[in-house]
């Protein structure tokens, strides 16, 4: 691919253009087997949080955005309360990620987050204020919920939906396979994990507008 | 009465079901069907037709990097059959880097119903529809729509203004594509898709993108730059987030646009691409030329003119010019400023007169699309020469004649602004004989550019070779600096040879790429036979026969090199054609060809006459073909009325066509004519065709006498 870049500008410039080739890297989202991108965010209560600091644990990332009908459908059934308590009980450090844009739908102060935790009874390690979206982007998180696995490593073991059937009926979600909490179950038991890239589904990350 | 009464009462207590049309706060959704009556065992259509509120969406089966698709559970009576959705074409929403694959506006979701052989009484029809619908928000949402159809022996048709709404919703619905896919996967994994329509125009066809019919194969949130060119539409895609290997068949709906005479007609086709192992694609120089953005093009030609400052022929008269300054030294600040900036205005308008020139070359074969070449052997075969041609050049083997060099040298002898502008359209003169190789890959490159561009790049190009001399005469003390002209730059030029050698050797690599090993036996054998003719040009000069010799046998070697091109050309042609893609012709099967004379004849002889203008490389005729001048009810309702069918061919600008067309008002093809028995001019018909468009046309003429 680099090398065809090459030759187009050397068609363009002649022998100038061969030593002359800047590197161009796009940012996408990361693979399941890679090592996660790095984040340092600030949580609802005021403190720092950095991916770095987290070696040796097992951490979940949730992006939420409290209007969506699929975050409300996991919270209203508890599902995602329970996830999180489970994990927390193994040592697991789950991040919920409020990555909505200033003005967006789900963008949350520090208070609101707390006020949301509180009500639906959430038990999140912490509430990441993602306000410019950055750990969404760094991520490519589509979706809110958009879920990560990170293994004690760093490594990226696990990206997708929370759940195998896409649908805001809270009926559904005991007849779909929980991916998240069958991947985490296979990481803490340092087995691979079967189903490591899935289908998020739900609501439109509401990222910053970039043109209006 | 008492019926009455339990009628109303179940309206008031379900006021849910029973509806054919549900208003939801953002969706209108309503329950339609193609039949006013239902036909035993005869299947028929129903619609669920969504009028979404302005700026929203809802989802297409694939929803792409959010939402979800709509649904529809039926409730139907014993025995019936409902079919999966029949999706219209989707639209591509971009939420801030999320992509969405849906509809906007309006769509409506076909499915075929079929009902049982025994049925009777009244066919009532249940659908639970829930569709997600978003704008930037995302609302959930359903309805429960119910329609009764009464059962009768014979069915019959909905009323028209149904039918209509059945008619535009069947246009949308992509058309199974008339052209054979297959995709590759690169070594990073990465599959491209190639649809074999071959012997398509490039500059008619635009927005061209391929949504994925599922999750996982490929990631739609990454952008398509499609390109066309001789072996048909090549889509570099990216890989999706499934894990699972590459499915043996890849499939989804390629949409495009294409420019005709008429304005722009949107198209879409179902295409299901089958892997093939043997393909491997390398990026095409194509899709790396996309990635060379306008500002990178630009910013490596001011880099090139930059670089052209260093050979030989133009860095002297830099150097001279450099060292008057430092004589200057002390002289007004601001005249040596004007002095620079006519320097560089002199550069530059003879960098937009040679801009000028190209397009106005490129304007006259006008044809010619230029899209193609960077997928053409023949033109990675010519650039091998040409890099190879400009290394020699660079080695000394030859020099170019500078016989321009002293034109303007008295224009430029004159002194103060008008002189410093002349200089620098001098530079752009001396510079020639080193700079020529270079300007003509540049000029190559420019070729394949639209207008804008074009002149866009030349100019930075002139920019970059002025702007040395700018700098200096606006900081004169930089011009300590500048190194001396001496010995070196000879031995830079000859270094400069070798970074060229690589890239023809890297060339003659694409080409094997396009054309099999091959390819290397033809561009090295064409090296061979240029080298050789450059030899016996240099042997020696003057009119003598020996000289005169020597000059047709180089003819003849250059020649020979040049006839591998056109061997080249014939080789991958033939193959595709065998590779059993649809004949890139003009299929004249029951239509007779195209004359003046002959639809003259038709006419006077009062016979109803339909002219199809058409062209191998327009998709919009393919399409007309396709579902409505070649179905059976058409054929036959063209036979009945005894209609003269004739077909112009316009795929080479038949001239005769050409001039008909331009009697009409049109510039191109798809046009379409029909004659009525006895009309003195013909009906033009719309450029986008449909089977009851044609149909009518031909019942409203007075019964044909057989």
């Amino acid at each position: 691919m680099s090398r065809l870049v090459v030759a187009r500008r050397s068609l363009l410039l002649g022998s100038a253009a061969v030593a002359l080739m800047p590197a161009m890297a796009f940012a996408d989202g990361p693979d399941v087997g890679k090592p996660a991108p790095l984040f340092t965010a600030v949580d609802s209560n005021g403190k720092t949080w950095s991916l770095a600091d987290l070696k040796g644990k097992v951490v979940v990332i949730e992006t939420t955005n409290d209007g969506c009908p699929y975050v409300r459908k996991h919270y209203s059934a508890k599902n995602m309360q329970d996830q999180q308590r489970e994990a927390a009980a193994k040592g697991v450090v789950w991040l919920t990620s409020a990555s909505s844009a200033k003005g967006e739908q789900g963008y949350v102060t520090a208070e609101q987050a707390n006020a949301l935790t509180k009500s639906h009874d959430a038990a999140p390690a912490a509430v990441l204020l993602d306000p410019q979206s950055k750990i969404a982007r760094a991520y490519g998180a589509t979706v809110t919920p958009h879920m990560y696995i990170i293994d004690a490593n760093g490594v990226l073991v696990y990206k997708g939906g929370i759940d195998s059937i896409p649908s805001s009926n809270v009926a559904d979600i005991p007849k779909a396979k929980q991916y998240v909490r069958v991947a985490l179950g296979e990481v803490l038991a340092g087995k691979p994990v079967t189903d490591s890239s899935t289908r998020a589904y739900g609501c439109t990350l509401k990222y910053p507008r970039t043109s209006s | 009465m008492k019926r009455l009464l339990a009628l109303l009462l179940a309206l008031i207590a379900f006021p849910a079901f029973g509806q054919s049309v549900v208003q939801t706060e953002n969706v209108r959704a309503e329950l339609l069907a193609d039949v006013s009556a239902v036909k035993p065992g005869e299947p028929f259509w129903v619609g669920l037709r969504q009028t979404i509120r302005p700026k929203w969406h809802t989802y297409w089966k694939n929803p792409g990097d959010s939402g979800l698709p709509t649904e529809i559970a039926w409730k139907l009576p014993e025995g019936a059959k409902a079919d999966p959705i029949v999706w219209p074409r989707p639209h591509l929403f971009d939420l801030s880097g999320v992509i969405n694959y849906g509809f906007k506006d309006e769509a409506t979701l076909l499915v075929r119903i079929t009902p049982p052989a025994n049925a009777s009484g009244d066919f009532k029809l249940a659908a639970e529809a829930n569709w997600l619908v978003c704008e930037d928000v995302c609302i959930p949402e359903d309805a429960k729509l119910e329609l009764t159809l009464p059962v009768t022996a014979t069915g019959a048709p909905a009323p028209p203004a149904t039918r209509a709404i059945f008619d535009k919703a069947r246009q949308l619905v992509p058309m199974q594509s008339p052209w054979p896919a297959r995709y590759g996967v690169s070594k990073s994994g990465d599959p491209t898709l190639v649809v074999e329509a071959k012997g398509l125009k490039a500059d008619t066809i635009r927005d061209v993108y391929f949504f994925p019919a599922d999750w996982g194969p490929v990631a739609s949130m990454a952008k398509q730059t499609a390109s066309i060119g001789a072996e048909g539409i090549r889509i570099p895609l990216k890989r999706g987030d499934a894990k699972a290997a590459l499915p043996a068949d890849l499939s989804g709906t390629l949409t495009l646009t294409e420019k005709t005479a008429g304005g722009d007609v949107q198209q879409a086709f179902d295409v299901t691409a089958k892997l093939d192992p043997g393909f491997v694609p390398t990026a095409s120089l194509a899709a790396a030329g996309e990635q060379l953005s306008l500002v990178e093009a630009l910013l490596f030609a001011v880099l090139g003119g930059l670089i052209l400052n260093l050979m030989p022929c133009v860095f002297p008269v830099l150097a001279m010019k450099a060292a008057a300054f430092a004589r200057l030294a002390g002289h007004e600040r601001s005249a040596m400023r004007r002095d620079g900036v006519a320097y560089t205005l002199g550069v530059l308008v003879s960098f937009a007169i040679m801009a000028a020139a190209v397009i106005a070359i490129r304007a006259s074969v006008g044809d010619v699309s230029w899209g193609f070449q960077f997928q053409s052997p023949v033109f990675s075969l010519l650039i091998a020469y040409l890099f190879f041609v400009v290394g020699l050049n660079l080695s000394g083997v030859f020099e170019f004649s500078s016989r321009f060099a002293g034109v303007g040298q008295g224009l430029a002898a004159r002194g103060g602004t008008a002189g410093a502008f002349f200089t620098g359209v001098l530079a752009v003169i001396v510079a020639t004989p080193c700079t020529a190789p270079f300007m003509a890959a540049a000029l190559g490159f420019a070729l394949s550019q639209p207008a804008p561009q074009t002149v866009a790049v030349l100019l930075a190009l002139g920019l970059g070779l002025a702007l040395p001399y700018l700098v200096l005469s606006m900081t004169p003390a930089l011009q300590r600096l500048m190194p001396r002209p001496g010995p070196w730059m000879d031995r830079l030029r000859q270094f400069l040879a070798f970074p060229m050698y690589a890239s023809a050797v890297w060339m003659i690599w694409v080409l094997t790429q396009q054309t099999g090993a091959d390819g290397v036996i033809y561009a090295l054998g064409g090296m061979i036979l240029i080298a050789f003719a450059i030899w016996l040009l240099k042997l020696g000069s003057g009119a003598s026969a020996a000289t005169w010799v020597r000059r047709g046998l180089a003819a003849v070697a250059v020649l020979l090199a040049f006839a591998a091109a056109l061997k080249l050309e014939d080789g991958p042609a033939t193959a595709a054609s065998a590779s059993g893609g649809p004949a890139a012709g003009v299929n004249f099967d029951g239509w007779e060809r195209f004359s003046r004379a002959r639809m003259n004849e038709a006419v006077a002889a009062g016979k109803p006459v339909f002219v199809d203008f058409t062209a191998a490389w327009c998709i919009t005729c393919l399409v007309n073909e396709r579902v409505a001048l070649e179905t059976q009810a058409v054929r036959n309702a063209f036979e009945q009325a005894g209609v003269v069918k004739l077909k112009g061919d316009w795929t080479n600008r038949d001239p005769e066509i050409t001039s008909s067309l331009k009697e009409l008002g049109r510039a191109g093809v798809p046009l379409y004519l029909f004659w009525a028995p006895g009309a003195a001019q013909p009906k033009i018909l719309p450029q986008v065709l449909t089977e009851s468009l044609i149909l009518s046309e031909l019942a409203a003429l007075p019964q044909a006498k057989r």
